[in-house]
């Protein structure tokens, strides 16, 4: 018989495994470094301008990759490579931005609602189920179809959707502190709701809120790379999901593919190092769901 | 009796603050009139624009306030009634050209769903089962792989490499003839929207039955000499299939998100292109209608699926 | 029992070896026994005796980096080279040959119910249909006395008791009609109270079958009056093996009588101090040079440390592995010389009574 599975789990080596952080930890993280650093640099480096037209006479463009532009240029005869880096930059943004105001805004509610119960937390959770019940960014397309489209509406609009998830997740959270005894303790030293927040829950919902951020800027990026493909995203600029979206008509992915696989590389390698790490994360620190109807 | 009775209760409730997030969204975010007509009703001069701002405004109620606007579109919408499209001419009903859509996005999403289940459930098993090979290695960096990549993403890369280097497969949507001879061009569109999915189930259920396989009632099975087989997909699975159906929910919102990308991307004539298209021409008695209904699905598929719990788990019952 | 038929089961110098990161851990050190038609054997043995290897080995449970060598034959077929191949035998384990675990609880698959679980191995390996499957199963519950089989086919393990979980599972084992059944400590994880019944039920169930039965356990009471032999293991060797009534009787080896000893006697004074045997057993990370049994044994002689005892015949139908067996004068003189010095060949310290130290004994301490 050969099902393999019964070898036993070696617990020492996992829990070794764990606490090392080994290439497979680093090779993402610098990535991410990489491409952060260059977005945020990008003003400062040596690079064409994104929006200039650099026509080669007697060819027409697409141009594909060489020296002189390292990921081709488009149909524009625009340099890829910078305009992807100006992509990370809008991308990178939204993906930030909004995750940070949905952790502040759904992790607040969901404490709350988790440590103090009875009406406010009923009310909390219907809100946070009316929210899932949309499927994917159906919402969100809604609304930004009725509010404009800019760097700003689209955070915002992304970070209500991603108030549902954070919050149910801070509130279980905040519910399985909240029966230990050290927040007992406090509440019969006569500690007030407020400062058990802070001073009790809050340090400890961190830790597994923290280890998921990576996962939510992540999802982030691909609902914004979703809407720009969709041409629903910002109308000035560059994102990760216009530049797709350039590239994806079926004479130019046929003739100059480039054009559409070099955002899409990059792109991928930045979900992969984001999904990587939080998946990391979370082993790490053993976060598990517990919001899943169990 | 009770059981049921508050969760029907609470899927009515849901369903209904839905409609209001939605109907609220539309007429409170910027002027209703405009959300509705678009661009014509502000262009008050010409008497063909006049004639349909006044069809909107009875049509929609908007002279009355917003509480009974909104009861009143309400029970026109419960009753099939979904308005008529402005920004065409003619004024065709809403209803109809949803209905001759619908079909299309009902089957490259079975497909897709389908295609998820019969793809990554056995993955997921036979991963589970030979854990530490260097083929689940293998396994697990293309399931990586597919959860990374937006489905937009996959949608082009798979566009290019099946359709057009080897092309295996059609790449245009024919809506003229017999559906059932066009099925074969829903497949690419359907394998992008499953292969996600796919790999969420794979990595789900890999994990899975490496837990479950060292259990001592699969060793008492393998006492009772049944067949690998048997005992992975009879006794091995069963503890899985909690994760599996709630899987299948999440699933089903990330199809029913995806497929307007990939109609799009696909040419596909379905619901979700309809959507789209319609929000560029700010279509709004459309929009809003596929949103209730898109919406209104999935509400009522996760309340199928908390059913499924309950006979799934005998202990749940209890 | 009838005479010269060959054996039902014949192991001979089975070795089990498993690679560990410690080592190669010698679980199973060629051991041998035949086993007849009919016949009852019990093996008893501590943990780490390596009972369970054994049994598991017998039904290809073993997992795929075990080293195994020796023969094991049932019925005239090579058990290790059907096992070995990739299309194994199908119908062979959970039909000839069957076993019991030792917790109910857990060898039960908690969410599929009882009857199921009964009539799958009919339905799998007689190609039965369900509906004379699970008539089967209501038949077998009743077998195995339980009440009302016809309501407890539809009902989950965790609705059940212990001792009615342990009787599904012999029901199950049953189901194909085995010639053999292997028990792994079918009674300890039961109380008290339903220990007895369960024995008692194993047993009527093997006489009315004419089932050949392998009892492991380590507890020497279980055996007593219910199997016909009894084989003592320790550290992965036969150590002794002979007729029940004999190893209780006239044990030979001093690993049997020491576990003889551990068992509380109702008869004794109140307040008898209970005898346990002093040390651990061995972790068998390599093939001992001397008697594997000879860092706790009272008699142990420098010739017990140099050289391992070989499995001899004394009698008739009983073999020990000892250089010294109990009531020898051999194993008299060991005993007085080692008394007199106060420890054994190996240092276990003795008194000079002769009862080694950390096995006192205050009160009478009757031999059963």
């Amino acid at each position: 018989m050969k099902l393999t599975a019964e070898l036993p789990v070696d617990e020492s080596s996992g829990a070794v495994k764990a606490r090392r952080l080994g290439l497979g930890f680093w090779l993402p993280m610098s990535w991410m470094i990489l491409i952060v650093g260059v977005a945020l640099l990008a003003p400062v480096l040596p690079l064409k301008d994104p929006t200039d037209y650099f026509i080669r006479p007697g060819e027409r463009p697409p141009y594909p990759p060489s020296a002189d532009h390292w990921f081709g240029t488009d149909q524009d005869a625009r340099d890829m490579f910078s305009r992807i880096i100006s992509g990370a930059r809008v991308s990178l943004a939204v993906g930030f931005m909004s995750v940070t105001m949905s952790f502040i805004v759904g992790g607040a509610l969901g404490m709350v609602a988790g440590l103090v119960r009875g009406w406010f937390d009923r009310l909390a959770s219907f809100l946070f189920l009316v929210l899932l019940s949309f499927p994917g960014l159906v919402l969100v397309i809604l609304f930004i179809a009725l509010i404009g489209r800019s760097v700003l509406t689209i955070s915002v609009t992304l970070a209500i959707a991603g108030i549902a998830p954070v919050g149910r997740l801070a509130r279980a959270a905040t519910l399985s502190f909240a029966e230990r005894e050290f927040v007992i303790a406090a509440r019969t030293l006569g500690a007030r709701n407020s400062r058990i927040l802070f001073r009790e829950l809050l340090p400890n919902v961190i830790i597994p809120m923290g280890a998921l951020v990576l996962l939510g800027v992540a999802a982030a990026i691909v609902a914004e790379g979703g809407l720009a493909f969709l041409g629903l995203s910002i109308e000035k600029g560059e994102t990760w999901g216009k530049l797709i979206r350039n590239g994806a008509g079926s004479r130019v992915l046929r003739d100059s593919p480039w054009v559409a696989f070099g955002p899409i590389t990059v792109m991928f390698l930045t979900l992969a190092s984001l999904n990587y790490i939080g998946d990391y994360l979370r082993d790490f620190f053993n976060v598990r769901e517990t919001g899943l109807g169990r | 009796m009770r059981f049921w009775g508050l969760r029907v209760g609470m899927l009515i409730a849901l369903l209904l603050a839905v409609s209001m997030l939605t109907f609220g969204a539309m007429n409170l975010l910027g002027d209703p009139l405009f959300n509705i007509l678009g661009p014509v009703a502000g262009d008050t001069e010409n008497p063909e624009n006049i004639a349909k701002i006044q069809a909107a405004k009875e049509q929609f109620y908007l002279d009355r306030p917003l509480p009974e606007r909104y009861v009143r579109w309400l029970g026109d919408f419960v009753t099939g009634d979904f308005g008529v499209r402005f920004s065409a001419s003619g004024q065709p009903p809403v209803s109809e050209i949803i209905k001759e859509r619908l079909p299309r996005t009902l089957a490259l999403s079975g497909m897709a769903m389908t295609f998820t289940l019969a793809i990554g459930i056995p993955w997921g098993v036979w991963s589970g089962s030979r854990s530490e090979t260097a083929r689940d290695r293998l396994s697990t960096g293309v399931a990586f792989f597919f959860i990374a990549m937006p489905n937009f993403a996959l949608a082009v890369v798979l566009y290019y490499v099946v359709g057009i280097r080897l092309g295996w497969l059609p790449l245009r949507f024919d809506a003229g003839a017999p559906f059932w001879q066009r099925m074969h061009q829903l497949v690419l569109p359907a394998l992008t929207l499953a292969l996600g999915g796919a790999a969420v189930y794979q990595r789900l259920l890999r994990t899975d039955m490496i837990t479950t396989l060292q259990e001592d009632f699969i060793l008492m099975a393998r006492a009772k000499g049944l067949s690998r087989r048997h005992i992975l997909f009879r006794h091995a699975l069963r503890p899985s299939l909690f994760s599996v159906v709630t899987l299948f929910g999440i699933n089903a919102g990330a199809v029913f998100s995806g497929a307007l990308i990939v109609e799009l991307i696909f040419g596909i004539p379905g619901v979700g292109s309809l959507f789209v298209e319609s929000i560029f021409r700010e279509d709004f008695p459309v929009v809003l209608a596929l949103v209730m209904i898109l919406t209104a699905a999935f509400v009522v598929m996760n309340f199928v699926i908390d059913i499924l719990y309950s006979v799934i788990d005998p202990r749940v019952r209890q | 029992m009838t005479g010269r038929q060959a054996p039902l089961l014949s192991v001979r110098d089975l070795k089990v070896v498993f690679p560990t990161p410690i080592g190669m851990v010698h679980a199973v050190d060629g051991v041998s026994f035949d086993l007849e038609a009919g016949q009852s054997m019990g093996i008893v043995g501590e943990s780490g005796s390596g009972k369970t290897v054994t049994a598991k080995t017998l039904m290809n449970l073993l997992p795929s980096y075990a080293l195994v060598d020796g023969s094991v034959n049932f019925d005239g077929r090579d058990l290790r080279s059907l096992a070995a191949k990739r299309k194994a035998e199908k119908h062979l384990w959970g039909v000839e040959i069957s076993m019991v675990f030792q917790d109910p609880m857990t060898s039960l698959n908690p969410v599929k119910k009882v009857g199921e679980q009964i009539a799958e191995s009919v339905r799998y390996h007689l190609g039965q249909t369900r509906t004379a499957a699970r008539r089967r199963a209501g038949d077998l519950l009743e077998q195995v006395g339980i009440p009302e089989p016809g309501r407890r086919l539809d009902e989950y393990p965790h609705q059940l008791s212990g001792g009615l979980r342990q009787r599904v599972v012999i029901a199950a084992a049953l189901a194909c009609e085995p010639r053999l059944l292997i028990a792994d400590e079918p009674t300890t994880s039961l109380d008290v109270t339903v220990q007895k019944h369960i024995l008692d039920l194993l047993d009527d169930l093997r006489a009315e079958r004419g089932m050949s039965m392998i009892l492991i356990t380590h507890d020497l009471g279980v055996v007593k009056g219910r199997t016909d032999e009894v084989m003592v293991m320790y550290a992965g060797r036969t150590m002794e093996e002979a007729p029940t009534e004999e190893i209780f009787s006239q044990q030979r080896h001093p690993y049997t009588e020491a576990l003889i000893e551990t068992i509380p006697n109702i008869n004794s004074a109140s307040h008898t101090r209970l005898v346990p045997i002093p040390g651990q057993p061995p972790v068998t990370t390599s093939s001992p040079t001397g008697c594997p049994f000879a860092d706790r044994c009272r008699y142990a002689t420098d010739l017990c440390v140099a050289q391992c005892p070989p499995l001899t015949p004394l009698a008739d139908d009983h073999q020990v592995a000892c250089h010294t067996p109990v009531g020898t004068p051999a194993a008299e003189t060991a005993l007085a010389a080692n008394a007199a010095r106060g420890h054994t060949a190996t240092g276990l310290e003795i008194h000079q009574s002769g009862v080694p130290v950390g096995a006192v004994v205050d009160g009478p301490g009757e031999r059963v």
